[in-house]
């Protein structure tokens, strides 16, 4: 009966892919069950973000100096989860910041980024109330799909308009350190996050988003209590995972392989 | 009549980003062929989308910069080799065929240098920003300082002969509180980007869905 049961499942799912649909399962199980919860009411705290703090201080600090706010998604297009993050981040800069009158000015590699971008900045001068400000290409610039020519763009246009803060989240290599330098140079605070060069983000940004933290930046930049309970639901998901890590360390030294074939199903 | 194009609009994106992802998730977990051409046929769309963008880009880029020429704006002798140029690209490449020894020569001697020298460049920026990051201010930082000169003597051959001891401490920490670091950050990024992705799906987090909304 066991094994008719496995071959059609062997039949319906891929090879050793069993595990990892399992696990996606669950993680949108307890995820829902956050934000469920969330919605009826029950409210989490989160332990402050370093680069959010410094994101909305750094807003006020760019109006005070009437210098304008940088945000850069990164290098790649929508398909990136980072990208995605990033984007996020940047839209809610730019409504806060339109809000109070600071240019967000943006730039990205990826053509379909940049579009994005684009809509997004012209959507935040609608809601805040000031369509009449938003002009096409004033905002947002792109200097070539290549990721060289979007970095030497990107310095210059840093070099040009000396943003007051410069945010980096999302996807990046190793084209941070000409861009990074640029915003040195003119004197911006610097918030980075990425999970592809974190090395080098933690070398040039004063305050950053380690690993995951830039995900959960952008459901707390919101401040919205539903998408901070959605916080918990990774925070039980990466429990679980803490302890199929402990799980199999243990059998591993007792010299069973259960867990490994159970992760290869 | 506009809002409602708008309302629309931002649900079909949003019908069309669910139907996506099921095909997607579909195509890579089970065995269905149906959820693997619609899977196709959305990254289809995808490129096609990418390319459009990419001809959006070049033509914007093109405006923006003949109004600057026209207006003799700050650099705009750049700009100017910049609207040169690129048509004379487009001609070889459509002429000549982008795998020529023509293009294939102007393409390494033109970008490929280029490139040469922004990496160059990349290293002293390194060195700037290597310099701020080590100083050494606190107990932290003196640790961090000492790991990383473990490393640069590791990579320095002149300088393993009177330190031998620093190649053995320099892949200890390269292959564990390194690694283990780097792969709990990976390990947690996944499980963010996921969550994310639910609540994406979910309506919550609008991210780039943001440029569909209400103009």
């Amino acid at each position: 009966m066991i094994s008719a049961t496995d071959s059609l499942v062997g039949q319906i799912v891929k090879k050793g892919l069993g595990f990892q649909l399992t696990l996606l399962i669950i993680m949108v199980i307890l995820t829902y069950i956050a934000y469920y919860l969330g919605k009826r009411g029950r409210v989490w705290e989160i332990r402050p973000l370093e680069g959010l703090e410094a994101i909305y201080e750094g807003i006020g600090r760019c109006a005070e100096m009437g210098r304008p706010v940088m945000v850069i998604p990164g290098i790649s297009g929508l398909g990136s989860a980072e990208t995605l993050a990033g984007l996020s981040v940047l839209g809610e800069v730019t409504k806060r910041s339109t809000e109070i009158g600071v240019p967000t000015l943006a730039t990205a590699s990826s053509t379909e980024t940049i579009m994005v971008i684009e809509a997004m900045t012209r959507n935040a001068y609608t809601a805040a109330g000031k369509p009449e400000l938003y002009e096409p290409g004033k905002y947002v610039r792109w200097f070539g799909s290549d990721q060289f020519s979007y970095a030497v763009g990107a310095a210059g246009y840093i070099l040009a308009e000396k943003p007051g803060m410069l945010i980096q989240v999302g996807y990046f290599i190793a084209e941070i350190p000409a861009v990074a330098e640029a915003g040195a140079r003119v004197g911006a605070i610097q918030v980075g996050g990425t999970l592809s060069s974190m090395d080098l983000i933690a070398m040039f940004a004063d305050y950053i988003f380690i690993g995951e933290e830039i995900f959960a930046a952008a459901a707390a930049i919101t401040q919205d209590r539903i998408q901070i309970a959605t916080l918990a639901g990774q925070d039980w998901i990466r429990l679980l995972t803490i302890g199929i890590l402990v799980v199999g360390m243990t059998l591993m030294a007792t010299g069973s392989k259960v867990i490994v074939d159970l992760l290869g199903m | 009549m506009s809002s409602s194009i708008i309302y629309v609009r931002t649900y079909l994106t949003r019908i069309l980003l669910i139907i996506g992802c099921i095909a997607t998730l579909t195509s890579w977990y089970f065995v269905s062929p149906h959820a693997d051409i619609v899977a196709n046929e959305l990254y289809n769309w995808n490129v096609n989308i990418g390319t459009f963008s990419l001809f959006v880009g070049v033509v914007t880029l093109f405006s923006r910069y003949l109004k600057d020429i026209s207006s003799r704006k700050e650099q705009w002798e750049y700009k100017f080799l910049g609207v040169v140029l690129i048509p004379i690209w487009v001609i070889m490449g459509q002429t000549a065929g982008v795998f020529s020894d023509l293009y294939q020569k102007a393409y390494f001697n033109t970008k490929i240098t280029l490139h040469v020298a922004i990496l160059g460049q990349l290293m002293f920026f390194m060195i700037s920003g290597a310099y701020r990051t080590y100083r050494i201010r606190n107990f932290r930082t003196l640790l961090f300082a000492s790991c990383t000169l473990i490393i640069v003597v590791c990579n320095a051959s002149w300088l393993m002969t009177p330190f031998p001891i620093a190649d053995k401490i320099s892949y200890w920490l390269l292959n564990n509180p390194s690694m283990a670091g780097y792969r709990a950050m990976m390990i947690t990024g996944a499980i963010g980007a996921v969550v994310m992705g639910i609540r994406i799906l979910l309506g919550l987090e609008r991210g780039a869905l943001r440029a569909t909304e209400a103009r």
